[in-house]
């Protein structure tokens, strides 16, 4: 009676406020499921023969079936009709009978239970043995009227199984009457009312009850492992969620749930979910650490750093990085008051992530961090740190032998210690070196590398860890690659299996992102269509703002609008000066030097260009080199010293036709015929014919790579270009087809007036 | 508001009545809290003439059908035989019958459940033990519901049922149904007082015009922490004539509670046990003040007599802890708070008192477990948020702790304590610009403890910022004088001595002079401010003139009765502080 009205005093939201320790520390009991596969394996050790393909089927249900949800009869059934269709009617026959028995068939199944197990192959230690064992154990813990409601929720569970299989049973009017067997007129109640109720009842319906901790921990193992390395395969952040919530409701001390939520929450940026699940984990945490070793080194003071240092990750994930700061400060200080090296140590690695997020100077940082982690013999850190070194030091122009050297160096401790997860990343990151040096052969060596690399990690769950960051970079990188190449159809299918690999709402969507939006651009651009590149350059400003920017003054450029554009570019510069970006840097340059082109400023663009030339060399970015020099001798060639510029084009034009982009190449070659021809009107008559000769033939590979891209702004200018050498050369029919190729072209596009000359 | 009111209030005799009838509906059907409320609102009434008191209900032809079998099963019931009570009661067709019939079936259910908690210490978990009987009294329930045939007792079965399913915003509207049916069964309004968790739910609802809704408003509006509209609420009930009544004693005491009105709650507390000596029911909270006012023979006076009446009550539990944590004895009060929580685990203010006395006891990780505990029981509980908070902070980790500090201060805007302590945080994070935000915003909602000026004067003061720190001294010296009492940690004289250093730097030396004079009524300024006077005069006499140009009201002027509220000026210029 007091019941009742007790619970009013208190707040009905609360779902259960009774929170006491397991205090027989038991992790698992019996329930109606259990009980049918402890009949399976009973079954299985006491039917000798049987045939060698069904015994390896079954043995490889038993872990599955022993570690998973509670399923019911039906489903139970059905799994094992999939295997061993022989198997099913004994263990359904020995569970119907305990049901429809007495209480005594039971207790009965429990005592013979072990006799089965004694002289089989299943060892007391085995995985069968020890199920067995705890099942027992559970069992005989049981007072006398919980074994009667076991009893009972078994008699219901094969019910229910039966009913099912008799299902159309009329079910209309059953009124409560009281002389039926009461267990089966509560199932057919049940039945009953289902359709008609209501939703979040419906739900309490479909999680079967309980789940012990043991099954819990191993769905939580799983799901977190899938985050991290699959997160496609992993439950939907919501029903992960509900998940969670239920497992809590029903079990308020499972900590590990509490983290695996704050994972899920992040999942889906919600800050608020994350924090309050971090906090919350960490304060369970340090109870269940607190209890045996009161505080100091090891007891949670421990999980107290820890705790901080995850909330200064928090924030870093965020994007709060004054939050985080103060965080890691915390976290610093009070490790440095325990004199917790490893902690600091992580602390450190942290505090130089959070720099280079902030876009400081973190090398001496970074230094630091690796000196101490390899004093304290913390391989994972080191490494890290010397990642984390290499990065910045390609970033500033460090010589290129002693970054890889350090890469390398490193390689070969993860593979000493199977650090798989750094393998991939030092993969990436080499691919990104690589690509930065406008090495593209060795980008696209490294790249495929990682790809086809089998991961050392243990494959748990049938999956493969590849939805890290890393694989992410590798197949960006890819798929650029392949747009510089023209191979657009490849790169759609690349970018298809990215976005199923990385769905928009993850972490690491934004890299292919921002990668699929930078090809559309170019791709936009080379075709000359600028309507469809300027709703790009918006996209790519919300997921980059300096590389939007730099779009932005590219598509200005493009369009006519000098003024807009330098602008622009000046902005950029002193933005990118900032945060010493320097292959930004170089390309503004260039583009600034081209905008003085298009006043005719040739030789005021030279400083620029020298300056351009001279930073590229310094941080050995071959590709922006060539760049560069075609850019100078494009110069000397409009300010009339043609010698030079072809001596210019041909020393780079080596390196850009091994790894520069078709348009690079397409670019280079026109540049070298228009010297060419210079030349030749300038040479000696007997030259003459050979020179112009091969200005046509330069031209023609030329206009090879220009088709292959479909650029026809390009192809128009090359018609032009041969028409008038095959004019010269007095070739009347190869003039008329070009011309005609070029009128038909100079038709379609909308002409853009001097672009012939005034253009790299 | 009061006036309009009276007039409904007016016919007490006609609400004595309507009361008289409750209750014996109510006894019939063995609803024994509503039967309490409802008779101690009635003892507060005048007696009624013979000729007045209502007439028992008119027995149907129903009722008198089921008249043995409902006698018999009632006495099951009362003797806590449910499954036999229903069992007689089944065939019953009268209202009353059905009512007790399915009560017996749900509190049967209820106590099953209990049992199977006890019994599940074992390898069955917690919680998930459920009361089997809902769901088919909810079917049941509802087929009577579609079709019309519930009274208002058994609207409020069905509401119970619905809510203990979780299934909250059916519930809701079954109890306002229950509350339009029968609105003098307090426990329909209770329920549904449970389930609103906001002013705007609240507005939505449309609640039956009766006097009952009155109570019902007011206790709602302490729930959400309105207390303002809930004290004047409960004045008017009592001017409309329930003056006498235990329970809106009991409320006004609870809601003073709330606001922090010590003197008050105490003053209504001691009044509620004249008239009322061996209740039990909030005995905690009048605890919980002595305990703040730290009076001690009261508290052990009162932790006595409420063991004599009855020592296995959660009440009782806390103010033993109470008792035993205000003589230091805090090994013991914790074990008394833990004896409270296995009378009723649900005890939230058992969870959090216990929390503060492992945080007496140093034992920060068994704190944190018993704060977490509290809030998993109550997530709007913001003393377990606080307490937290003050757990970290003592672990010195200040910037973990502002989580908890903010949660707090979010479940109370307006209270000074988060928010001091919110700046204490930030001060330590070296996070200024907060801090002084904090403190001020502290200072603005009406500071309790009276720090936040003082904390702010001196934020200002390593800023540099000397005028501000100034201004907050001058404030808060005034604070501390006009509330007249003094309290312990006043630290007038640092306020003094910085201030009279202050004044001389401007070369305002009469008001210097009068600040350090000031300062030498107190011992540990006492040199400093001998030292300033020396000073003083000796510049005077080298004839360096005061600057008399500003008009130069002291700060000692406005001291004797000044409570206008102070707007920030320059500290320069303090006349148009006094008006």
């Amino acid at each position: 009676m007091a019941s009742v009205h007790e619970s009013l005093y208190f707040n009905p939201m609360m779902t259960n406020g009774v929170v006491h320790a397991n205090i027989f520390g038991i992790k698992d009991w019996v329930t109606p499921y259990k009980i049918a596969v402890l009949a399976l394996l009973y079954e299985m050790s006491t039917t000798k023969p049987m045939a060698l393909l069904d015994r390896r089927r079954l043995n490889k249900l038993i872990l599955p079936l022993q570690q998973g949800a509670d399923l019911t009869l039906e489903q139970f059934v059905k799994i094992l009709e999939e295997c061993c269709p022989r198997m099913v009617n004994a263990v359904k026959l020995k569970l119907l009978l305990m049901a429809s028995g007495e209480l005594q068939d039971m207790e009965h199944f429990f005592t013979i239970l072990p006799n089965a197990f004694s002289d089989s192959e299943a060892f007391k230690t085995s995985v069968v043995g020890l199920f067995m064992r705890q099942m027992l154990l559970a069992y005989n813990k049981l007072s006398f009227s919980q074994v009667y409601k076991l009893y009972k929720s078994l008699q219901q569970y094969c019910n229910l199984g039966n009913q099912l299989e008799i299902s159309a049973l009329p079910t209309e009017d059953m009124e409560l009457t009281s002389n039926e067997d009461p267990s089966a007129d509560r199932i057919d109640k049940d039945e009953l009312d289902t359709p008609s109720l209501h939703q979040s009842e419906l739900r309490s319906d479909e999680t079967q009850g309980p789940s012990s901790q043991k099954q819990a921990e191993y769905f939580l193992a799983r799901q977190a492992y899938l985050l991290k390395n699959d997160e496609n395969k992993a439950m939907s952040p919501a029903k992960l969620q509900d998940e969670l919530n239920n497992i809590l409701k029903f079990n308020p001390d499972f900590a590990e749930a509490h983290y695996l939520s704050y994972l899920n929450s992040m999942r889906v940026q919600d800050i608020f979910i994350s924090t309050h699940s971090l906090l919350h984990y960490f304060d369970r945490l340090i109870l269940s650490g607190g209890e045996g070793k009161s505080n100091g080194d090891e007891g949670y003071g421990r999980s107290l750093r820890y705790a901080v240092l995850n909330l200064a990750t928090l924030h870093c994930r965020f994007g709060h990085y004054q939050q985080a700061d103060l965080a890691l400060q915390e976290a610093i200080r009070i490790a440095q008051e325990a004199n917790d090296h490893v902690c600091l140590q992580h602390c450190l690695s942290w505090l130089y992530t959070l720099e280079q997020m902030k876009g400081s100077d973190s090398v001496v940082l970074t230094e630091d961090s690796v000196k101490i982690a390899a004093h304290f013999c913390l391989p994972y850190l080191a490494s890290l740190g010397i990642q984390s070194l290499v990065q910045q030091g390609a970033k500033q122009g460090m010589p290129a032998n002693k970054l890889l050297d350090a890469l390398r160096g490193t390689d070969i401790m993860h593979w000493k210690q199977s650090l798989s997860e750094l393998i991939e990343i030092s993969l990436a990151q080499t691919t990104s070196i690589w690509r930065m040096y406008g090495k593209s052969t060795m980008a696209r060596q490294q790249a495929q590398l990682l790809l086809n690399m089998n991961s050392l990690e243990p494959v748990n769950f049938s999956v493969q860890q590849n939805n890290t960051e890393a694989f992410a970079v590798a197949l960006c990188h890819l798929s650029e690659l392949h747009a510089e190449q023209g191979l657009y159809a490849v790169v759609t299918d690349i970018m298809k299996h990215l976005k199923q690999q990385f769905p928009p709402h993850t972490q690491h969507a934004k890299l292919w992102m921002l990668c699929d939006l930078k090809i559309q651009f170019e791709k936009a651009m080379n075709d000359g269509k600028y309507h469809l590149a300027e709703p790009h350059v918006t996209a790519i400003s919300a997921l980059n703002s300096t590389e939007g920017l730099y779009r932005k003054a590219q598509l200005l450029k493009a369009l006519n609008q000098t003024s807009e554009a330098s602008k622009i570019l000046q902005q950029l510069q002193q933005q990118c000066e900032k945060t010493k970006n320097t292959e930004m840097i170089i390309r503004v340059m260039l583009a600034s030097a081209e905008l003085h082109w298009d006043s005719s400023g040739f030789a005021s663009g030279l400083p620029l260009l020298l300056q351009a030339l001279a930073l590229s060399r310094q941080h050995n970015l071959q590709s922006l080199t060539s760049e560069t020099v075609l850019h100078l001798a494009f110069t000397q060639l409009m300010l009339g010293i043609p010698e030079q510029a072809l001596a210019l084009v041909q020393d780079v034009l080596e390196s850009v036709l091994a790894h520069g982009s078709l348009i690079d190449k397409g670019r280079a070659l026109l540049l070298a015929a228009r010297c060419q021809m210079t030349l030749a009107g300038t040479a000696a008559q007997e030259h003459r014919l050979t020179a112009l000769e091969q200005a046509v033939h330069t031209l023609e590979e030329a206009a090879v790579y220009f088709s292959r891209l479909d650029c026809k702004e390009r192809m128009r200018d090359i018609h032009y270009l041969q028409a008038r050498l095959h004019h010269t050369l007095g070739n009347v029919s190869q003039r008329n087809k070009y011309a005609m190729l070029f009128r038909l072209l100079d038709q379609e596009l909308p002409s853009s007036g001097m672009t012939v000359v005034n253009r790299l | 508001m009061a006036a309009t009111r009276s007039s409904e209030f007016g016919d007490l005799v006609q609400i004595k009545k309507q009361l008289i009838s409750i209750t014996a509906q109510c006894k019939e059907r063995g609803l024994v809290h509503s039967v309490k409320w409802a008779s101690e609102l009635a003892f507060s009434l005048e007696t009624l003439p013979l000729n007045e008191i209502p007439p028992p209900l008119e027995l149907t032809e129903e009722d008198a059908q089921d008249l043995d079998a409902l006698c018999l099963a009632k006495s099951y019931f009362d003797l806590k035989e449910y499954d036999r009570a229903a069992y007689f009661l089944r065939g019953c067709r009268s209202q009353k019958a059905y009512f007790l019939y399915m009560y017996s079936r749900y509190l049967s259910g209820e106590k099953k459940k209990d049992d199977e908690t006890v019994d599940s210490l074992g390898p069955l978990e917690k919680g998930q033990v459920r009361n089997e009987a809902l769901r088919e009294l909810r079917v049941e329930l509802s087929k009577k519901h579609s079709a019309g045939e519930l009274d208002g007792f058994a609207l409020y079965l069905y509401g119970v049922v619905l809510r203990k399913l979780d299934l909250l915003k059916e519930a809701v509207e079954i109890f306002v149904a229950a509350t339009h049916a029968l609105p003098l069964h307090w426990g329909s309004w209770l329920e549904l007082c449970n389930l609103i968790t906001n002013i705007e739910m609240l507005k939505s609802l449309s609640l039956p015009d009766c006097w009952v809704r009155d109570f019902f408003m007011a206790h709602m509006y302490t729930e959400l922490q309105m207390i303002k509209e809930a004290l004047q609420k409960y004045q008017s009930l009592m001017e409309a004539g329930f003056a006498k009544s235990t329970y809106i004693i009991s409320q006004i005491a609870v809601a003073y509670h709330n606001i922090r009105d010590i003197d008050q709650a105490l003053y209504l507390f001691n009044e509620l046990r004249e008239q009322d000596p061996f209740r039990i029911e909030n005995m905690d909270t009048f605890s919980n003040l002595l305990y703040v006012r730290s009076m001690k023979p009261e508290l052990s006076y009162l932790a006595h007599n409420l063991v004599e009446i009855d020592k296995y009550r959660v009440e009782t539990c806390c103010v033993i802890g109470n008792y035993y944590s205000l003589r230091s004895q805090h090994e013991k009060a914790a074990l008394y708070f833990q004896r409270a929580l296995k009378l009723n685990p649900r005890c939230l203010g058992a969870w959090t008192l216990m929390g503060h006395e492992y945080m007496e006891m140093k034992n920060t990780s068994a704190a944190i477990q018993a704060y977490r505990h509290a809030i998993e029981v109550n997530k709007r509980d913001y003393r377990a948020w606080y307490g937290l908070g003050q757990t970290y902070e003592i672990l010195k980790m200040p910037f973990y702790s502002l989580y908890y500090y903010r949660k707090a201060h979010q479940l109370r805007p307006n209270d000074s304590r988060m928010l001091v302590a919110l700046g204490e945080c930030y001060e330590k994070l070296s996070q200024q610009v907060e801090a002084k935000k904090c403190y001020w915003r502290a200072y603005s909602v009406g500071d309790v403890e009276r720090m936040a000026l003082l904390k702010l004067a001196k934020l200002h003061e390593q800023l540099n910022e000397s005028d501000d720190a100034a201004q907050c001294y001058i404030i808060y010296i005034k604070d501390i004088f006009s509330c007249g009492e003094q309290l312990e940690h006043a630290e007038v004289s640092t306020a003094l001595r910085y201030l009279g250093q202050y004044y001389f730097k401007n070369r305002l030396y009469d008001e210097a002079s009068l600040c350090a004079q000031r300062c030498c009524d107190y011992n540990d300024a006492r040199e400093e401010g001998k030292a300033l006077l020396r000073q003083i005069s000796a510049v005077r006499e080298q004839g360096e003139p005061s600057s008399t140009d500003l008009s130069l009201p002291c700060v000692f002027n406005p001291l004797s009765n000044n409570t206008t509220p102070v707007r920030r000026v320059s500290p320069l210029d303090l006349s148009s502080i006094t008006p």
